[in-house]
């Protein structure tokens, strides 16, 4: 595989949040703002670049039987890492993502690219993997916080789109809000993908 | 076999000591610059409920964390204390500003909560904060009767007018006892 194909895998064809359908969690959680979504995903890039290239860099030095909890000692050191970082310089997003950060670590997209493109591919491969994989997350859940930010509070990024007589759709920012969006997404992008197979079956 | 345990665990152990080595790096690092915010934000906190205020001092032998307020003659400028409530998801933790001698609260200011973002987190704006001045101490908080509370929030925002309701009395008689009259 090209190393550009790595890159651009993770935004598109294997988007992990609507093609994998990996790291719900986070994805259901955080995205009731435009804002949250951004920097959610920024520090899971940055999470996920980290641990593709120290998993890599390491993959003949750790033996097969340990491998995952090696894995996650790795991951932690990233998390913990960002986390310090955006409560140092960042305070404002740290009050609003403060919770969902230190789950980071749970979050099976890392895990995942580790065991399954970082073990067998070389650092700079795996690098442009886990950067694919952190950009194609942080749209799609920034994707996902504007269409909830707009129906749940009518702005987007904090600016206010409609005038006062604007009634906000209060369960769009709530948890089944999420579900909501992200099951219609993923339908359409369903939708879309098995009618070019179709089109090209003919 | 003994051979590939001993590789296991040594495997094992020089990773965490890695991972250790780097986040000892970050952490003395980063760690001025949190506990500057932390204490920035209470500053500000602190002036900011208690308006006429120019510094302050803790003043300590309460229940609460308590700030006697100084104004510009060193004078005294009020009192401001933290106070703490069960919100809709966790802790509301909050700095109130109050003025004893018109027993009046001069201002609130949420410091932490885990109110759901979007919703019940609005209680940290300032449209909700800024109806508590002036309210007196013996006020009903009474959600949607004398407080507006926030749209869709009922919960959190009851919270926080509960909290008062409760600390407010305690705290100004604490502050009598140990505080002001000094």
């Amino acid at each position: 595989m090209k190393a550009i194909s790595a890159f651009i895998n993770g935004l598109w064809k294997e988007n992990p949040t609507f093609r994998l359908v990996l790291g719900m969690c986070p994805t259901l959680a955080v995205t009731n703002a435009a804002a949250n979504g951004v920097s959610m995903g920024l520090a899971t890039t940055f999470v996920l670049v980290g641990s593709n290239i120290m998993v890599s860099a390491l993959k003949k030095v750790i033996p097969d039987e340990v491998r995952i909890p090696a894995y996650v000692i790795i991951i932690a050191t990233f998390v913990t890492i960002a986390d310090l970082v955006l409560a140092a310089f960042f305070p404002e997003m740290y009050k609003v993502l403060g919770l969902f950060i230190p789950l980071i670590v749970v979050n099976c997209i890392i895990l995942a690219r580790a065991e399954a493109f970082a073990a067998k591919n070389g650092i700079g491969k795996s690098a442009l993997d886990g950067l694919g994989m952190g950009l194609g997350f942080t749209w799609a859940l920034t994707f996902l916080g504007i269409i909830r930010e707009i129906l749940g509070m009518g702005s987007v990024f904090g600016i206010k789109l409609f005038g006062e007589g604007f009634v906000s759709w209060i369960i769009f920012i709530l948890p089944p809000g999420a579900f909501l969006t992200l099951g219609l997404i993923l339908g359409l992008f369903n939708a879309m993908l098995s009618d070019k197979k179709k089109a090209k079956c003919n | 076999m003994k051979n590939l345990t001993a590789k296991l665990i040594i495997v094992l152990a020089l990773i965490s000591i890695g991972s250790g080595f780097f986040l000892a790096l970050t952490y003395t690092y980063t760690i001025s610059h949190i506990e500057a915010n932390a204490a920035t934000e209470q500053e500000a906190a602190i002036l900011e409920t208690l308006p006429g205020a120019v510094g302050f001092e803790e003043i300590s032998g309460t229940d609460f964390l308590m700030y006697k307020g100084l104004d510009a003659n060193g004078g005294e400028a009020g009192f401001a204390y933290v106070a703490e409530g069960g919100g809709f998801q966790g802790v509301i933790t909050l700095m109130v500003g109050v003025d004893p001698e018109q027993e009046m609260v001069t201002g609130i200011k949420i410091l932490s909560h885990s109110e759901t973002p979007g919703l019940g987190a609005r209680i940290g704006e300032a449209a909700f904060q800024d109806q508590f001045a002036q309210k007196p101490i013996n006020d009903s908080f009474e959600v949607n009767g004398d407080v507006d509370g926030v749209t869709g929030a009922t919960v959190s925002s009851k919270a926080v007018a509960v909290t008062l309701k409760q600390t407010l009395p305690q705290a100004l008689e604490q502050y009598r006892v140990s505080g002001g009259a000094k």
